[in-house]
Formats: C-alpha cells, structure tokens, sequence
C-alpha cells in the first residue's frame, strides 16, 4: 500500500469510526451507521472500507462492522 | 411645496429621508399639515406626518435612522391653539392637531437661523465636493437665505484644521455646525460611542474618542457618521478625488452573510462610492468598513481579465482568448473522463459566487462531468448547520429574520463574533440590548460584545475550545432538571418519543454543569445562571458562528442547540430562533443550490428517484443516483492518483483549508487544476488553467443571506473580463459536450424556480418588486417567510437529538500543550483577497497570534516578538500580541493573510458528520524565533 493510499484509507478509518462514536442518538448505532454512509459516502469509498474491514478488521470499531454487513 | 390633494399611505415614498424614525402603534392619530388630513401611528413626529404629505419641513439636525434631536431650530412649525414655534422633529402627532408648515412667522425664524449657521460656514460651495450634495446648501435655498447680515469677520471656526487620518473619509471641522447627527449615528445606528461632543457652547467641537485623529480613535469606520453628515464635514475621499456621483444603480454587498443592500453610485462606469440603502431589509441603512469602503479591489492592478493556460504548473502561464481557455480546459477534464473515469473529476462552488453562478457549476458537474463530485466552500463553514437544523427542524437554514433580534429579551452568542465578522447585525443586535436584553456569550474569548460601550454581558460561559457540546448539555440539564422546558410547546410541536429519549438523556447527573465544569471550564453556578436567563427571559435567541461548526462535533453542537431552543419553546416566532450567522455573502445561497455532493436544488437527495426524475426530466440527461465525493474525499484521492481534475470556482483552498500541506500535495498532483477568481491566488500555482472572474460590481445575479433573504447583484459596471462567470461556466459545459444555452441570469433563476418548491415564486421580477424576498417563497408564502416552523416544523414534529459529549481527538499534550483557536476580525475578510487590496490593510496589516501573558511570560515571549508556532501538522511564524481577551492554556489567530500560513498548522480533524474542519481546536506549541529576533 502507497503512502498516498495510506492517507486515502486512514482518513475513511478515522471517518467511520467517528461516525461510531459520535452518532446522537445511541440506538440501533450499525443502523445510523449504514445510514449515513448511504447518505453521504461515494460507493468507491464505502468499497474501500469494506476492503479495510477484510485485511485489518481490528482497525474499526465493532460498531462499523456491522454496518458495512447491512450496506 | 409639492403637496399631495388627498393623502394616500401607498403613495408615500420611503426612500427619502423622513426626517424622523416611523412609530409603531396599533393606535392612529389623525392631524391636519397645512389643512391636508394624515393619519399616522401615534408617536409619529409632526415632521415625519409632514413629509408623509410632502410637506418637507426644513431640517439640519434631523433624519429618519435618527432619534429627535431638536437642536437646529430649523424645523419649526406653527400649531393651533399653541403657544410658539416648537420643533417639528421633537412634537408627536395628536388628535386633531392642525399644523401650520409655512407662515411668514415660521419663513422669518428659519431664515435668522439659516443666517447664523452660515456666517461660521466658509463660503466655498463652488470648490466644495458636496456642491449639489449638501443639505446644508439645500436648506439655504429652501429658506431663501441670500445675504448674511452680520458678515463674516466675527468669531468662527472656519481655521479649523481637516483631520485626513482615515484613508476612506475627511473631517473638516471648519465646515462642521454641530448638529450631532455624527455623534448619534455613532451611538444609535453603530453602536460603538466613538465620536462626542467636546467642549462647551461656541466651543463645541465633534470629538472622536477624545479629541484624538479618526485613525487613532475607537472609530470602526461604518460610515454611519459620514452617511448622517448634512455637510462636507465628513466626505469620502473618492468624492473628493472624483466628484458627485451622476447615476445609482442598487446592488448587495459581496462580503459577509449580512448581505447589506447598497446603492453604487457612479461617474460613467467609475464607482463613486457605495451608499447602504434605507430600504434594504437586511441593513435597513447601516453599514461597515468593508461594505461601505472596501470595494477598490474590483479596479485593483492585480485583477487577471485574461484567460491563461499552461501545460504543466512549472511553466510560466500563457494568456490565451476566452475560446482557447475553454477548449483547453475541456479538451484536458475529457480526457481525464476517457482514461480514468467520470469520478476522476469535480468540482467546488463557491459562497462569493451568485446563486445563478453557483447553479450552473454544480449543474455543469452533474450533467457535462457525469459524476457527483462537487462540493462547496461552506463545507469549511457551516456544513453541520445544515446537517444539525435539518435532522432536528427539517431544513438547513436558520429560523429568523434578522430584525427578530429587536423583540429577543435574552440573546445566547455562541462561537460568533458579530462585532468583527457580522458588523451591521452586530450592531442591530447591540442595540437590543442597550434597551436591556440580557446577554450570554459562550466563547473562550472576550469578545467585543462581552464588555463595550453601554453593553455588559450578564452571562461570559468562557469555555475551554472543543467544549461546546459539553457547555450546551449542561445548560439544557438545569432547563430540564429546574422545570424550566415549555411543556406545551414540547407536547403540541415535538416528537414525544424524541423528546423523551432526550429528556432522560440530558438528566442524567454526568450531563450536570457539576460533572461537567472541570472538563468545560466553566463554573457550575455561573452555567447555572446563564441557563435561567435564556430559558426565563420569555424571548430567548441563539446567534452563533463557526465558533459552533468547525469542531468535531459541530454538527452535535447544531442539535444540542436546537433541542435547548425547542425544549424552551424558543421558536416560531419573533424574538427567539437558533440563527446561523453565515461567514460568507452567499454561504446559504451556494448551499440552497445544491452544491452538497448529496444533494441537488434544495437540499433534496440525489437517491429519491422522483426528484432527480424532475432533474433528469428538465436537463435531459441521466444523472447519478449516488453521493459524490466530499472536498476532503476529493483530495485525498488526488493524494493516491485517483482524481485527476476539478473546477474551482472562486475559493482558495490552498489558503482556507485546513493542513494546507496535505490541500498543496493534493493540488500538485492533479492533471487539471482550474480556478475562476478575481486574482492568482494561492491555489492557482497549482492550476493549468485561470478563468477570469467577475467581482460582485460586474455581477447580474442574487445573493441569499443568513437570513434566506434572496437579493439582487445588479451589474453596476461592464464586465472586465469579457464574460459573465455563468457564462463561462457554460461555455466549458458546451465545449465538454453538454450545452447550457442560457440568454440571462434571469433566465437560470426561473429555472431554479420550476426545480425547486421553496423557490417556487421567486424571479428577477419579484425580487425587483419587492426588494427582496426570504424564501419559501412560493404559492403558501408569495412574499416570503421571514420567520420559519411558526406553526409547525417543516419536518412535522420537532425532533430532539440525544447529543452525548465526545471530545476532540485533538488534545493539548506536554509537546503541544497551547490551544489554538482561530477566527476574523472588523477589517479583514477570510482570506484577505479582497480587503488585502484595499486601505483596510491600515488596520491588520499581518496576522498575530495572541497569547495569555503567563504563557507568554513562560516562554520568554514579549508583546511584538516574532514566534515559531508548531503543532502535529506543520509550523508557521508570526508576531505575538499579549492579550487578556483569551485564557491562560489558549492563543487566538486570524487567517487573512496567506503569508502567515495559519493553516500549515490546523489539522484534518473533522465534524463526524460533514467533515467541516477543525479549525477551532489545534494543540500547539509556540517558542521566540530566534532568527527574527537576532
């Protein structure tokens, strides 16, 4: 993985596991998730995170996991 | 006279000065102005009623943004079955009066005073630059004066020296009468109390602060003073320099989200000087330095009027026509699309732009690009207001007009400066609360409004930066947990299962400013006081600014706001509301135009298939059903070589993006970089090709303020450039195979119309009825709204938001222990590209970083010292200001010159939810630049 590709992926890291901890309402949380992410994530980004979860899933919050099962 | 046979209200013409303010009572009174009836509120003023009939009774010392003075004596008047001349400008109407305007009593008195005012007046009308515009000229004439008898030898002022220290005005004392109308626009319109009277009887003299020169005095420069002048006392320098104006042409001002109405006023095609109009809705007459003055960078010797191109950003740029420009941007973007894909290109709109502007780009993205990748500058600014207001009323826009600060009776500023970045609001609203609104300011810095002239804030919450969310929890616990909520309102407008998700979350003993003070900051009982002012005060208003957006949580902060004004019962009405006061001109206008990647005209999501059905319909072609990238997105993809090219219209994001060397690494590595500006700016030594702009003179287009107020920008002079920026904009979009034939501007907004419900009603031709108009503007609402979600939210039901504190990864550390927090100040404008080609330089001529005294003292640092600032992503130098406007642990800067590369420093933390910028929290460390100081 390039070091360009690094940023790419470690900001959509960031991004997703802040959408985790900081969604308002602490309900259904992989739900408001998936939500979000359908609302406002390219789906090149979205397949970028799917990829992340597959070679190092311990770098997302469980919380993201399951969403990406719903998206 | 030019009395009217039978007075008619619709008749009378408000754009002329009717000497005093209008009253407002449900109650009439009827009188008689020289035997012609007139039926006026009571309170009106016999000289107000007077001129309603066309009876203008002389006047010096009075006009209608003005309180009654009654001190020229020029405005007498005769009234039945009263004793005496009393002035007409200090007597109200009553029932039955009759008043007599012009008796030979009355012509004899006018004429002594005249006489007397102008023996002490240098007789130099013919060279003086307000000849042919001087009420003190024109009261002469009206009362017939044609000799002075006592000549003009006595005693007089006329010695008196011209104070020229302000680079946009003069003060000639000499030609000054002391009619005060100076001192009380300075007071009653401005706000800021910086001009007096000193002296006594004929040694009276204007005195700005005290008796020092314009420049070095507490001055702002609104022009207000300048504006009440009757004669060449104060003058604009470019009157001087260039006459009276001959032609006027109304336009709006293109710098802050006030979106001020202006009257350009004009020698042939050369700007004279710009006048606020009485009748704008949004300044009703007032002003700021930058509105008022700082329009020269349009004519600035650094404007590009020439396309150039360039192969690659090492070349030198090559000015080419208009036609050359656009195939060569084309022919590049098509080829990115042909070997990389639609998504390897996008675009950013820009809020300087007009909202026909606007439209045609991210149209242009969506149509001629094929892809959804266009975003806006207010990503940066108030990208979670739209996100916050719209999950919680049901629409991203703020609920007020901004006169509903004149029935607010506690007013909450939060993260705003409306002194500095909203002057003429800032001063509508320090007005409200010279009549006695209470005050809340939550801010880590003393801002003006915290202790000014006849202004003191109850309630200064000075939290640490990144607390906000936490602040606002707080105060909705004691709302909540003090029986302080509006209980019907909750029931009768709100969601009830929201509402309780959120009132049990919001009890709970860890959202208690007990729990919260040591992370805040902020002292439980002062938290506690303030709280109860908002909630009890019956009118409760929240204003706030980027100070709320740029942080993690901005969007969280947006919601907790909404939740407190519904739990209070604090919307739908005058006087309370949770109101966005927008960074740039057009920041609501660029985002109602579907500039979001997510969103097309009017907030609606680019997956509901029957509205991008209606799209698809009226531009005839197939749009994308998916979100496009992000600013952010975009440039972390050029990083990795996905994207390759984007249109830039009018933003510099090499300078007002945060981690400017991540937004430079994107930049360079891009295949196509266009940018549209007035200037070469930062981001264009990155670009191959620059459009030429037009600055807002040149415009033919509308503006929408914070208040959704849709304004026109009317052309004041021809085009530098050759082409209007839509059309250029079209011209690509044409050249990359996807034409726009548009003939006017007009034209785009009436399709805006057809595309869009709450613009349904809008056109060209309304708005130039009207004046302007706050949308929806449709068939439910055919002059506007000005108040919105009065009896139901646009949602339905208001929805709370559990809106838990989650603290910003960015934390202060041994290695970076200050924090930064940024902002703007009066004189400058985000990036400076405009007001840094202006005089306004004489007031920040560079950015500085102010620091506490014991965090100066800690590090050696003296006041004026240069300073190495450092955090994780970069490090920049600038000068120190010692300051105790900010706390111990926290320094402050501003942004507007690029040289001092502010944002080498912020980093790329985000709002969760928009990824608006963290510029309002960044760990930094600073040390004395010891190359500066040797």
């Amino acid at each position: 993985m390039s070091t360009s590709g690094d940023y790419k992926q470690q900001h959509l890291i960031k991004m997703a596991n802040q959408i985790a901890t900081s969604i308002p309402t602490r309900e259904d949380i992989p739900g408001q998730i998936s939500s979000h992410m359908r609302q406002f994530w390219t789906s090149e980004m979205l397949q970028t995170l799917r990829q992340i979860a597959a070679e190092t899933p311990d770098i997302l919050s469980e919380d993201v996991h399951s969403a990406l099962q719903t998206l | 006279m030019n009395m009217v046979q039978q007075f008619d209200p619709a008749q009378v013409d408000y754009s002329q000065d009717l000497g005093t303010p209008g009253a407002e009572s449900d109650l009439k009174v009827t009188v008689y102005i020289d035997g012609m009836p007139v039926s006026v509120p009571e309170g009106t003023s016999v000289m107000r009623a007077a001129a309603m009939v066309g009876a203008n009774i002389p006047k010096l010392c009075a006009t209608d943004n003005l309180n009654a003075f009654g001190s020229c004596r020029l405005c007498l008047v005769e009234i039945e079955g009263r004793p005496g001349t009393p002035a007409s400008c200090t007597t109200p109407c009553a029932e039955g009066m009759s008043v007599h305007t012009q008796t030979p009593r009355l012509d004899r008195l006018r004429k002594g005073v005249m006489e007397l005012y102008i023996s002490d007046h240098p007789l130099d009308c013919l060279t003086c630059p307000a000849n042919g515009d001087c009420e003190l000229q024109d009261m002469a004439g009206a009362v017939g004066l044609r000799d002075v008898r006592y000549g003009m030898e006595g005693e007089n002022h006329l010695d008196r020296g011209k104070d020229e220290s302000n680079p946009y005005f003069t003060f000639d004392s000499s030609k000054c009468i002391v009619c005060s109308r100076c001192v009380r626009a300075c007071s009653e319109v401005q706000g800021t109390f910086a001009l007096t009277i000193a002296g006594r009887g004929f040694g009276s003299e204007v005195s700005p602060s005290e008796q020092q020169p314009f420049l070095d005095s507490e001055c702002v420069s609104c022009g207000a003073c300048v504006q009440a002048c009757p004669t060449a006392t104060l003058q604009e320098k470019s009157v001087i320099d260039l006459g009276v104006p001959s032609r006027k042409v109304k336009t709006t001002c293109a710098y802050c989200g006030v979106g001020c109405s202006f009257t350009a006023e004009l020698r042939g095609d050369e700007v004279v000087r710009m006048v606020p109009d009485k009748q704008g809705g949004a300044n009703e007459g007032h002003s700021c330095v930058k509105g008022r003055f700082a329009w020269g960078y349009a004519q600035h010797q650094d404007r590009v009027t020439t396309p150039l191109v360039r192969d690659s950003i090492e070349d030198e740029w090559r000015p080419v026509d208009w036609d050359e420009a656009i195939r060569f941007a084309a022919d590049k973007l098509n080829t990115i699309k042909s070997q990389h894909g639609v998504d390897a290109v996008g675009g950013i709109t820009s809020s300087r732009c007009t909202n026909e502007e606007v439209y045609v780009v991210q149209k242009m993205v969506r149509a001629a690009f094929g892809t959804n990748n266009i975003d806006t500058c207010a990503r940066v600014c108030h990208s979670p207001t739209g996100y916050g207001l719209k999950q919680t009323f049901g629409t991203s826009a703020g609920t007020q007009d901004f006169a509903s600060v004149e029935r607010s009776d506690a007013i909450m500023v939060i993260g705003a400066n409306p002194t500095d970045a909203h002057p003429v609001f800032g001063s509508r609203m320090k007005r409200r609360l010279r009549e006695g609104a209470d005050l809340i300011v939550i801010d880590p810095r003393s801002i003006d409004l915290v202790r000014s002239p006849h202004i003191q804030a109850e309630h200064h919450l000075q939290l640490m930066p990144g607390t906000n969310v936490a602040v606002l929890n707080a105060i909705s616990h004691v709302v909540a947990t003090e029986g302080l909520m509006d209980d019907n309102f909750v029931y009768e407008r709100c969601n009830k299962t929201s509402f309780k998700a959120w009132l049990d979350f919001i009890s709970l003993p860890e959202n208690s400013p007990e729990a919260l003070a040591e992370i805040t900051g902020v002292d439980a009982e002062s938290l506690r006081a303030a709280a109860r002012a908002y909630a009890t005060a019956g009118n409760g208003a929240i204003y706030y600014g980027l100070g709320v957006t740029e942080h993690s949580q901005g969007s969280t902060m947006v919601m907790a706001m909404a939740n407190l004004a519904m739990a209070t019962g604090n919307i739908g009405r005058l006087g309370v509301g949770v109101n966005p006061l927008r960074g740039q001109n057009n920041v609501q206008g660029s985002c109602d135009m579907g500039s979001f990647p997510h969103e097309f005209v009017g907030y609606r999501h680019v997956s509901d298939e029957t509205v991008r059905e209606q799209f698809s319909a009226m531009w005839g072609v197939t749009l994308r059903e998916d979100p496009g990238m992000r600013i952010p997105n975009m440039l972390d993809s050029a990083v990795a070589g996905e994207f390759r090219g984007i249109y830039i219209q009018g933003e510099d994001i090499a300078q007002s993006d945060p981690n400017t060397n991540h937004v430079a690494e994107a930049l360079r590595a891009m295949e196509c970089v266009i940018v549209q500006d007035l200037f070469l700016n930062e981001t264009s030594h990155f670009a191959h090709v620059f459009l030429p702009g037009t600055s807002f003179l040149e415009k033919d287009g509308t503006f929408t303020n914070a208040e959704r107020r849709i304004n026109r920008v009317r052309p004041v002079m021809t085009s530098r450039t050759g082409l209007s920026e839509w059309e250029a904009t079209c011209a690509l979009s044409e050249a990359m195979g996807y034409p726009m034939p548009y003939e006017s501007a007009s034209e785009i907004m009436d399709e805006i119309a057809e595309l869009t419900p709450t613009f349904a009603g809008v056109s060209f031709d309304l708005l130039d009825k009207l004046g302007s108009v706050q949308w929806p503007c449709n068939e439910q609402a055919p002059e506007g709204t000005p108040i919105m979600h009065k009896d139901a939210f646009v949602r339905g039901e208001g929805q709370f938001m559990t809106t838990p504190y989650v603290p910003t990864d960015e934390r202060s550390t041994r290695k970076f222990p200050l924090l930064l927090t940024t902002g703007r100040i009066l004189s400058q404008y985000n990036v400076g590209a405009q007001t840094r080609r202006t005089d306004n330089v004489v007031w920040h001529a560079e950015d500085v970083l102010d620091i506490h005294e014991a965090d100066a003292e800690a590090r050696g640092v003296k006041d004026g010292d240069w300073i190495e600032i450092a955090s994780r992503a970069g490090q920049t130098r600038m000068r120190a200001r010692i300051s105790d406007d900010i706390p111990a642990g926290v320094v402050y800067t501003t942004f507007h010159h690029p040289v001092s590369g502010t944002n080498v420093i912020t980093t790329d933390n985000s709002d969760w939810a928009t990824n608006c910028p963290e510029y309002k929290v960044t760990a930094v460390e600073i040390r004395p630049s010891l190359e500066q100081r040797a």
